[in-house]
């Protein structure tokens, strides 16, 4: 029997292949996923525009958004690896642009979709792979998956690996990608946020783990395509396409999450330190990370560390032992009712006493003290402030993401479920003023397109894709700008090389 | 050939006195611990007698079984080398038959070349034929690529530290500073060494790497510059220096490096070879072909016994037979997991892949090991139940699902390492290892295992970290006189649940069919 067929047609849902479901369906409260702060449920979403934006996500929204708005040309060109994809032919009607793949790796892709053929009944579909843009823009309009992976690039395209004998698919080529959580930041995060909940205060962690690994993967080890992308909830992922990057071994991979990662101890374990000397990796890490300590995680309107006695009381006994004299000093004249300093000179003057009292930085009044601190005592006294910051500000990875070639991610450009955000890139210039609340949902993204198409009515209007009639159109034309148009002049680089390579080969110029 | 090259050209650093103490207190002798470190990249053109030919590989294996072994012991870095360098010394280093201690041989400067000649001569050929006979399959593949590694890692460090142990005693490090840096030569490692005005500039950079270098000693260390990717160990613990994708590594920690090469080209010599393996075998089907290919049956230590087989030939394990067997002829780990099963009907996820994959290894069928879980498990679920959430499962388990890739049950080591049990809840896990000594004799009292003292010396066993020689005896002592028996193979009992599966039925076997079958009656009884 067709086993490589069966497995593409086992889960399918009806041959709805519009973005609309049967109106049978619509009226069946129980088909409409509603995201969690939706209090009303029984919504009459029989239009293309909910009349009540607080459903933020429902499977007709997800319809409409895939047959109207998600940039499967992006998405393509990008997997494509290929210049010839840049081109777009030119169409007004929106994502139908027919290219056949000329690209030798976009068919051995991976995908996977999550499907829901009845609410609340997931199904997983695994191994797929699409052999051009058009394949992949109806199947993603048929299914209308919740949630889309990309994996890695196989030797056969996955989607025949059934008929394959066992042991004969295997990966050979993956961007390294990276995954940060802010659930792994719950013991840190002082807002009350934990889990899948997150707020602006809590956010400015992300900002900093983008920061620091974005400058780790360039200048350390040269990557230049970078791209990082909002989870859709509580989160980053950061994909790193440099061709050197995708051909990594899941050794090498492993290497590079391992340098980055460090531990910084857990609930039970509380023995976090760093090893003297600093890598210079970390000292960077640091000067990136130190001021934005002091800007948002030290005062009240951060994470309060230093902004209420009980809070420098609690950060002050973290100190190690032999630092208690400096503790007691600090806690009476910060007590002391006309001391106004703020939380940022707490830190300040914490940091030079210390210094002081270990004998390093200017004032060395007090010798005999310092002669009687142990050298480990000493060591640990002046990794306190680096220590701390790490243990706030340092990127928390979830690093068997990164370890293997065939891991699936999310892949960019999806919607998520219970937020109805869109996976947007994330512009690392100006990665401070990304604020995760001002995703456009699929709902206010539908308004948006109505919105544009009232007072433009004009149809002659030159809109290459819907996208570009809503607020989409600023993140996913920086990405293209910013990191589709270099990468894909990197590979026609590599290409005339190596056209030029063979041919200097053959003796055929 | 450039490998007997390089040892006549080291007669210096045998004759140092310095360093002849240094072999001494590592107890090693003196050709292990002087610098044969060899990537083998040169097959060699010996003549070798065909006696020779097992001899020699049998010597290595022994090298190559006791790090497996060693490996799975806690010991320390320095009892590690110790007993390795021993290991090497009697089993991979020439003392020329007139002449049995070695240390009265060194009077003779010219034997003493010849005997490292000859030391030389058995370590190259008894790799390149062990390499012939390991490269079969992916287990006895990655099983030699794992020990060779950590050979060829412990030769190269004896290298490296007499270097980096130097800093008190100036004239002797530098030699072999010399030695280690003619290796890299005449192995074609082409490292970019770090100019002079770079090095300097970096200098803060380079000093904040836990690398081993003595900021007094800066000035003379050579820093090598590599392309991150050919330095991955130092890369993962930041013990190098990063910079624009390149490493940043200091003479002394090349090891790191020339470890990860030579295992990349072993590995992939592995590969070439299986693929031409078969031709071989058929082209020297009169000589050393089916050496070659009892090399590995003869002594199994690592790889799979393959399916079990009853007296009348057929497969013995089936949902039927499997409490029997269970009680008969299963080591304790699994006879945990098989009554695991039973009070609870169920297994937790580590638990399901030991067991089940020991028993698709022993031989049961997909339908069995399907069957055999789904009379269990059904007595606390639907059978809808068990088909949707368990059933893929097994039939993973079995190649027919996701990558159907084809999986091994697991080795001892892999148990003994893997995550320990959850007490009460998981039945996985190796119980020497993980039990402690109250539950573990408990146990073994409430099993009935030999008497006291048999029970006391496998107690002593799991006392000394040695899980796998416990196991060994408890396969000792329920099956007294097993070496004596024909038709049952000992080897791989303590290294594989299935071999010693697979020797307990086979030894039941040869009771029964010697007519003897008091053992099996009793069991049965007991069943």
């Amino acid at each position: 029997m067709g086993a490589a067929n069966d497995d593409n047609e086992e889960y399918e849902f009806g041959d709805d292949d519009t973005g609309a479901r049967p109106t049978a369906n619509d009226n069946d409260t129980k088909s409409t996923v509603v995201a969690r702060s939706s209090s009303s449920s029984s919504t009459d979403s029989k239009k293309s525009t909910p009349a009540d934006s607080s459903v933020v996500f429902s499977p007709e929204l997800l319809g409409m958004y895939y047959s109207r708005l998600f940039p499967y040309q992006l998405l393509y060109s990008w997997l494509s690896y290929d210049p010839a994809t840049a081109k777009p032919t030119n169409g007004t009607n929106t994502n139908k642009v027919a290219t056949t793949s000329s690209s030798s790796t976009f068919p051995r892709r991976e995908f996977s979709m999550t499907i829901e053929p009845t609410p609340g009944n997931e199904v997983y579909i695994r191994y797929q792979s699409f052999l051009s843009q058009d394949e992949l823009t109806s199947a993603i309009i048929k299914r209308r998956p919740t949630k889309i992976d990309i994996g890695a690039v196989f030797n056969h395209p996955p989607k025949d690996n059934k008929s394959l004998p066992a042991g004969k698919l295997q990966t050979t080529e993956r961007e390294l990608v990276f995954d940060i959580d802010l659930t792994d930041y719950d013991s840190v995060r002082n807002c009350g946020c934990d889990g899948a909940k997150i707020c602006h205060k809590c956010w400015k962690f992300m900002g900093m783990a983008i920061e620091v690994m974005d400058e780790g993967l360039r200048s350390d080890f040269a990557f230049e395509h970078v791209a990082w992308f909002y989870s859709g909830r509580r989160g980053v992922h950061c994909w790193v396409c440099d061709d050197t990057a995708r051909k990594l071994s899941n050794e090498a991979r492993s290497a590079v999450a391992s340098y980055f990662e460090v531990n910084l101890g857990s609930e039970k374990n509380k023995n976090f330190h760093l090893s003297s000397p600093l890598h210079p990796m970390l000292v960077r890490a640091y000067k990136i990370l130190e001021p934005n300590f002091v800007s948002c995680v030290l005062p009240e309107e951060g994470h309060g560390l230093l902004a209420t006695r009980a809070s420098w009381t609690k950060l002050l006994l973290t100190l190690p032992n032999a630092a208690n004299p400096v503790a007691a000093k600090l806690e009476e004249k910060w007590s002391w009712s006309k001391d106004d300093t703020t939380p940022e000179e707490k830190w300040n003057e914490l940091k030079s006493a210390l210094m002081a009292f270990i004998g390093k930085g200017g004032n060395n009044h007090n010798a005999k003290q310092v002669k009687s601190l142990s050298n480990a005592d000493r060591l640990r006294i002046e990794h306190w402030p680096l220590e701390t910051v790490f243990k706030y500000t340092y990127p928390r990875l979830d690093i068997n993401v990164s370890k293997m070639q065939n891991h699936l991610l999310k892949s960019p450009f999806c919607v998520h479920p219970k937020t109805g955000r869109v996976c947007v890139p994330i512009e690392v210039d100006k990665v401070d003023s990304f604020d995760p609340f001002k995703v456009p949902t699929l709902a206010q993204l539908m308004k948006e397109l109505d919105e544009y198409e009232a007072t433009n009515t004009d149809s002659s209007e030159s809109v290459r894709y819907d996208w570009e009639k809503t607020s989409l159109k600023e993140p996913f034309e920086c990405f293209q700008k910013k990191f589709l148009v270099p990468l894909l002049n990197e590979e026609r680089r590599a290409q005339k090389e190596e056209r030029e390579r063979r041919a200097a080969i053959v003796g055929d110029f | 050939m450039n490998v007997a090259g390089s040892i006549r050209s080291r007669p210096a650093p045998l004759s140092d006195g310095k360093r002849r103490g240094y072999a001494d207190g590592i107890g090693g002798g003196i050709a292990s611990s002087s610098i044969d470190v060899d990537m083998y990249t040169d097959v060699p053109s010996f003549e070798l007698s065909l006696d020779e030919f097992e001899e020699y590989a049998l010597a290595r294996l022994k090298v190559l079984r006791k790090i497996e072994e060693m490996k799975t012991r806690n010991l320390t870095p320095e009892m590690f080398r110790t007993q390795l360098d021993a290991s090497i010394k009697a089993n991979l280093t020439v003392t020329t038959a007139n002449n049995s201690n070695p240390w009265e041989s060194k009077q003779s400067s010219n034997s003493n070349t010849n005997m490292a000649e000859a030391s030389k001569k058995l370590d190259v050929a008894s790799h390149f034929i062990l390499r012939a006979a390991y490269c079969r399959t992916e287990d006895l593949r990655r099983w030699f690529l794992t020990q060779e590694c950590h050979l060829f890692r412990h030769r190269l460090e004896s290298v490296a530290q007499t270097q980096t142990g130097s800093i008190t005693d100036g004239g002797g490090g530098k030699k072999n500073n010399d030695a280690l840096r003619n290796f890299l030569a005449n192995n074609d490692f082409d490292l970019e060494c770090v100019s002079r005005s770079e090095k300097e500039k970096l200098r803060d950079k380079l000093l904040s790497v836990p690398s081993g270098v003595n900021p007094m000693d800066f000035h003379n260390t050579e820093y090598y510059r590599v392309p991150f990717v050919q330095a991955l160990e130092l890369v993962a613990k930041r013990e190098c220096y990063i910079l624009g994708g390149y490493a940043y590594v200091p003479l002394s920690r090349i090891v790191s490096i020339v470890a990860a090469k030579f295992r990349a080209t072993l590995s992939k010599s592995l590969a070439l070879a299986a693929g031409v393996f078969g031709q071989v075998a058929h082209d020297e089907q009169a000589r050393i072909g089916p050496l070659l290919k009892s090399m590995n049956s003869q002594y199994t230590g690592p790889g799979a016994p393959n399916a079990v087989l009853g007296a009348d030939g057929q497969e013995v394990l089936t949902a039927a037979t499997v409490d029997a067997l269970a009680a008969q002829s299963m080591p304790l780990c699994m006879k945990q997991l098989h009554k695991g099963l039973q009070r609870d009907h169920k297994l937790k996820h580590m638990a399901r892949l030991q067991y089940g994959l020991f028993l698709k290894g022993a031989g049961m069928s997909l339908e069995e090991h399907t069957l055999f879980f789904h009379k269990e498990f059904t007595r606390i679920m639907t059978s809808d139940q068990f088909n949707k959430e368990y059933s893929y499962s097994i039939r993973h388990m079995h190649g027919k699902e996701g990558k159907r890739g084809s999986y091994t049950p697991y080795n001892c080591m892999k148990i003994i390492l893997g995550n320990p049990p959850n007490s009460g809840v998981e039945h996985h896990g190796c119980p020497y290892k993980h039990y402690d000594d109250a539950n573990l004799s408990a146990l073994l009292g409430q099993l009935k295992i030999g008497n006291a003292s048999e029970r006391e010396a496998i107690m002593a066993h799991k006392r000394d970290g040695n899980f796998q020689l416990a196991c060994a005896k408890h396969f000792e002592v329920m099956h007294p006189a097993a070496a004596s028996l024909e038709g049952v193979n000992l080897d791989g009992v303590g290294n594989h649940p299935n071999a010693w599966f697979s020797a307990s039925v086979s030894y039941h076997n040869a009771k029964s069919r010697n007519g003897a079958s008091m053992d099996v009656v009793k069991v049965e009884g007991a069943v």
